[in-house]
């Protein structure tokens, strides 16, 4: 029986509060773990304002943070500090802390869309590249690419990816989204050079097709090679065009003119098809804009432009206005507006259950609102 | 505001005796209480350094108890659920030399932007926000038990 001397740590004053017990989940746990045992450093970051609730980021994960109080006490007991000038026995072992609350972590989607929504309005248009001159006279939205990383509450990967995907710009630093007939003419005339100079789309040279772009069409350098970041991969100087993301972008751009007045679908594909020219015709695929369309439900062949961006992020709300452009969802209709806002497929069924009612019949199962009596 | 936390990947902090080591990790054992240790003093330095108990772990069964005074508390040692990160404030008081430097230079030199910007941050508090990850547990002892009375063997006096 191995007996051990249990004391107070001779700093267990100031010690207190100094530790904190942070519950892992196991894929970050085996982070952590493979860090440790090849020693590279690794680094997290807690995010977020005095009135938001704090997330853990990891490099390309969001975890949202809960403290969970404890009835039972956690002791911390680690041996005793080698400076202390307290003769301890060899078995001495102190208490560094008592610990009452454990910090639960849970994933969370990233929350980019407070910052980036305060963006409306900085919108980057043709020729404004000599932005020094013509400074937006509302100068406090401005919001640089360092501010978004510190302030946003995600981590730096899943920032990059947002910015990439909500089409926003890096211009002198700061961010600039790009206004959507800009992009519409910007990817349309990708699309020309490429065919003009004959180059490959899937390993296109990025110094011939922006210098093009450059002269001939006066798009700056920096604009043309973040568009083609978003829509393709640039590895040594060659761009490898992920054709669906731009051939998606091209139809968005078609759809987004029907926001209230329908398409036609056979309109729309062909429209569609005619923008994209031949080479890239047989890509064209409706399910390819699922999530910002919606089909009559009295005429399936008419489509109007219902983007996901535009729905509310909290998903009470989300569920609100969905259920208010529409009394009733086929699942399979519902879930591409529901993406953005659940981490997965299983926490997505789990807001189903929780904000709407499926009921079955004949065409199989449909969800609808769940009565809200307390209004 | 962002709170960086560090996973210490290497360090040259004192280890455990091998007996607890063995528990989970060989720098911190984690020991649940019912309940709290509550410490009748006047000044809460007043225990620092003061003996709680002593805590034995048979060897053979596993069974550690913890014997605080005249009342003898008998546990198990229990695998965590999810394993638990060991977190500790870094630039609070810390036994480290090199950590109370950092400290002192905080205090003293107000020209270095990177610890301004930290205390700009953490103007309520006035401390600095950084953790360390200094361990990960897997196991902890769990005293989940009434203490029992015990006659007082051979002469550790009560706390």
């Amino acid at each position: 029986m191995t007996e051990y001397d249990l004391h107070f740590s001779p700093s267990s004053s100031r010690d207190a509060g100094s530790f904190k017990l942070l519950e892992l989940p196991s894929d970050l746990c085996k982070l952590i773990e493979d860090a440790m045992e090849s020693m590279t450093p690794l680094r997290f970051k807690i995010k977020g304002k005095a009135d938001e609730n704090a997330v853990l980021c990891t490099a390309n994960k969001t975890f949202a943070i809960r403290s969970v109080a404890l009835s039972n006490s956690v002791l911390v007991v680690t041996p005793p500090p080698d400076t202390s000038s307290l003769d301890f026995t060899a078995d001495a072992v102190v208490i560094r802390d008592q610990v009452s609350e454990i910090l639960e972590l849970t994933p969370s989607v990233p929350k980019l869309h407070t910052t980036l929504a305060s963006l409306r309005g900085r919108e980057y248009d043709d020729g404004q590249e000599d932005d020094g001159m013509n400074e937006s006279p509302d100068d406090m939205k401005k919001i640089t690419y360092d501010d978004a990383l510190r302030t946003i509450q995600a981590s730096d990967i899943e920032i990059d990816l947002g910015l990439k995907s909500r089409h926003i710009l890096i211009i002198n630093g700061e961010l600039r989204p790009i206004s959507r007939p800009y992009l519409d003419r910007l990817l349309e005339l990708i699309l020309n050079v490429l065919i003009a100079l004959s180059l490959p789309h899937n390993s296109a040279p990025v110094e011939a097709l922006s210098s093009s772009l450059a002269d001939e069409h006066d798009v700056p350098r920096t604009v043309s090679t973040q568009v083609m970041s978003w829509f393709g991969t640039m590895q040594h100087g060659k761009w490898k065009m992920d054709v669906n993301a731009l051939i998606k972008e091209v139809g968005l751009g078609v759809l987004r003119h029907h926001r209230h007045d329908p398409i036609n679908r056979d309109d729309l594909v062909a429209k569609w098809k005619s923008l994209v020219g031949d080479a890239f015709e047989s890509r064209v695929d409706l399910g390819l804009l699922s999530g910002s369309y919606l089909a009559s439900t009295s005429d399936p062949e008419s489509l109007t432009y219902f983007p996901t961006s535009l729905l509310p992020i909290d998903p009470a709300a989300r569920f609100a206005d969905l259920f208010l452009t529409r009394s009733r969802w086929k699942a399979k209709d519902i879930t591409p507006f529901l993406a953005d806002i659940a981490v997965d497929s299983k926490e997505r069924d789990k807001l189903l259950l929780k904000f709407a009612r499926a009921t079955t019949d004949a065409d199989g199962v449909w969800y609808t609102a769940r009565a809200q009596y307390n209004g | 505001m962002i709170v960086p936390i560090n996973v210490a990947t290497s360090s040259s902090n004192p280890k455990l005796p091998p007996g607890l080591a063995k528990i989970s990790d060989d720098e911190v054992v984690l020991i649940e209480l019912q309940g709290s240790l509550d410490v009748e003093c006047n000044q809460i330095s007043e225990r620092n350094g003061k003996f709680v108990g002593k805590l034995k772990v048979d060897a053979s069964t596993n069974k550690p108890t913890l014997l605080i005074g005249h009342h003898l508390l008998e546990g198990k040692i229990a695998s965590l659920s999810r394993p638990l990160a060991v977190l500790l404030r870094s630039g609070a008081a810390s036994t480290t030399p090199a950590a109370s430097t950092a400290r002192t230079d905080i205090d003293g030199d107000g020209d270095d932007v990177e610890m301004m910007d930290f205390d700009q941050r953490t103007l309520e508090s006035g401390k600095t926000t950084e953790w360390d990850m200094v361990a990960i547990v897997k196991r902890k002892i769990v005293f989940a038990k009434r203490p029992m009375p015990v006659v007082n063997l051979n002469g550790h006096h009560e706390t």
